[in-house]
């Protein structure tokens, strides 16, 4: 029994048998949070290379990911009481008029195991949804996601109302945007702070302007 | 010599050079317009009559036949009608149940209106084989499916000789995503295979059974082009492995629908296959169980260079679409859509092998001038 075996069953997908790990590794006292970090979050890490580099692809992820998620349900209430911080806050969602939500549901899962505290508010969302999500969570960043062509313009007027709401309304959060139909020439066009090519590179582009200091 | 439409469009499936490129548009599902951008299309170029609806489910519709005749269009499509006496059933303007029991539902607000599945008869925790038998499966020769078909056939065999082009919907992926829940069904390919399969052939039977009744409706000898496919790609990857999943478990299943198609016209269809994103590293595999075209050619996804696609499989294979509907078509210029146009013919089409089409259904943004200037360029070319 080490964590290394937590590691090992994230890494062959096995839900089940990371869920009965972690509950051996917390029972037999071991630090909750180099459980959660050399266990859960560094195995995900590298399924999160291997789809970003083509050579492992979206079941894995989703298996992977739900693997840490079983671990995460043991950890999260001890994390709490031990006070080990999160990685950060995240609001996310697709845009107002588009209701297509697979990537985005990767994308939370991929923030998700990486002991992030996400708050998905599901598709179609309006402008100031994402606005006040973010005040009341006091969240770091804020993700947009879309597939549609016809998603781009709202995707622009979203990031326009969230800068706003930096300026005006005591907010501070950056926005990262996603999706088929986007790049970085257009986040840059609409001022978002950022843009991924996929989940994993996301979690690891948001832990950037963690580091930073948003 | 005077080249008819079908001879262009079969020219280029044979990879030789007909007079000019041959043209697409509404030949199946994925090669049309939306509802809304047809709608302006049809303002734009003075067309009054009413709308005929192509698929509720992908809002799209069926360009009048005035509209094709000024593109140029060689294909005319033939698909199947409604099925008879099955559990499909409106519940309101936005929400409606398949033949297969699939919940499906739009957001009116939505920019494209388009159908979404939200729920279907295997969603849940655990897929079993017993689940899957015991379900009570539609008929892939229920008779409503090929409801006026033989007259269609006819009708465009009257009335110009342009391609056959007989669009079967369906499949073992995007069903099977649809009854099950596409994260179910995924991990199923790893957790669940045994049933998973079960339920693919069932599919699978569905599909080669209204491919038979629909061929035998139409007559063999008339159908030109059998158009069918699901995605396999995302925009930078591949969906699922090509050469485990793809290989073991789909393949299997598609090369048993294209053998049916095959030996029904007696090798005389063709076969497009439909795959959005990236479809490069299974294009080798589509290619060893009989496909003749791809279709959309969605150029802007991972390796999907019109370059390198004409150089790694062009003697085998021909393009159908590749004109940029993420970036060029809505948010170029007239000029730039020729531009482009031209490019992709001269690459793509290059000693046949090439038919032009957008890639996927036009969206409602783009501008009608584009539309017109993409199809134009196609009628205007010239190969010698």
């Amino acid at each position: 029994m080490s964590i290394q075996e937590i590691y090992n069953a994230v890494m062959e997908y096995e839900e089940e048998d990371v869920a009965e790990l972690v509950q051996a590794e917390v029972d037999a006292g071991t630090d909750v949070e180099e459980i959660l970090n050399k266990g859960l979050i560094d195995a995900l890490d590298v399924i999160g290379e291997k789809f970003s580099a083509g050579t492992l692809f979206v079941p894995e992820m989703l298996m992977a990911a739900e693997a840490v998620q079983a671990g995460l349900e043991i950890l999260r209430p001890l994390l709490v009481n031990t006070g080990v911080k999160s990685a950060g806050t995240v609001i996310l969602g697709t845009v107002k008029g588009d209701l297509h939500d697979i990537g985005k549901n990767l994308v939370g899962m991929m923030f998700e195991g990486a002991g992030f505290k996400l708050i998905d508010l599901g598709t179609d969302v309006d402008p100031e949804e994402f606005i006040s999500a973010a005040q009341e969570n006091a969240a770091d960043l804020i993700l947009l996601s879309g597939l549609l062509t016809t998603s781009m313009p709202e995707m622009e007027k979203a990031v326009a109302a969230i800068r706003d709401a930096n300026q005006t309304r005591n907010l501070n959060v950056k926005t990262m945007v996603g999706g088929p139909p986007v790049n970085a020439e257009f986040a840059a066009r609409i001022g978002a702070d950022g843009y991924s090519a996929d989940a994993p590179t996301a979690v690891d582009d948001a832990r950037a302007f963690m580091a930073a200091g948003i | 010599m005077t080249w008819t439409h079908r001879e262009r469009i079969l020219a280029a499936l044979n990879h030789e050079e007909p007079d000019r490129v041959p043209i697409d548009f509404g030949g199946a599902e994925f090669t049309s317009i939306t509802l809304a951008g047809y709608e302006k299309l049809k303002k734009h170029m003075g067309v009054d009559e009413p709308t005929e609806v192509m698929s509720i489910i992908h809002t799209c519709a069926h360009p009048a036949e005035t509209i094709l005749e000024r593109f140029g269009v060689d294909t005319r499509n033939v698909q199947p009608s409604a099925y008879e006496g099955g559990v499909d059933r409106w519940v309101d303007d936005n929400t409606y149940y398949d033949t297969f029991n699939v919940l499906w539902k739009r957001t009116e607000k939505a920019v494209d209106q388009h159908f979404l599945h939200q729920d279907g008869p295997f969603h849940g925790d655990k897929l079993t084989v017993e689940q899957v038998e015991e379900y009570d499966w539609p008929d892939g020769k229920n008779p409503g499916l090929v409801r006026g078909v033989r007259e269609r056939v006819e009708h465009i065999k009257a009335n110009g000789d342009h391609a056959v082009c007989l669009y079967i919907p369906g499949g073992v992926i995007h069903r099977g995503y649809a009854m099950r829940g596409f994260e179910s069904y995924l991990k199923d390919l790893y957790k669940r295979p045994e049933a998973l399969q079960r339920m693919m052939d069932k599919l699978c039977d569905f599909w080669c059974d209204n491919a038979v009744s629909m061929i035998e409706a139409a007559g063999p000898e008339n159908v030109d082009i059998v158009y069918f496919g699901e995605d396999l790609g995302t925009q930078d990857s591949c969906m699922f492995d090509p050469d485990t999943i793809y290989n073991d478990y789909l393949k299997p299943r598609h090369r048993r629908m294209i053998e049916t198609i095959k030996g029904m016209t007696n090798d005389k269809a063709k076969v497009c296959y439909h795959c959005c994103g990236s479809a490069y590293q299974f294009i080798p595999h589509l290619l060893e169980i009989g496909i003749d075209a791809l279709n959309p050619v969605q150029v802007t996804a991972k390796n999907m260079e019109p370059e390198r696609l004409k150089e790694a499989f062009g003697d085998r294979l021909t393009f159908w679409g590749g004109i940029n509907t993420q970036e060029i078509l809505p948010f170029g210029t007239p000029a730039e859509v020729a531009a482009e146009t031209k490019r992709i013919i001269d690459i793509l089409g290059k000693g046949g092998g090439y038919i032009l089409n957008s890639v996927h259904n036009i969206q409602a943004e783009v501008p009608p001038e584009n539309i017109v200037a993409m199809f134009e360029t196609g009628v205007a070319h010239r190969y010698h």
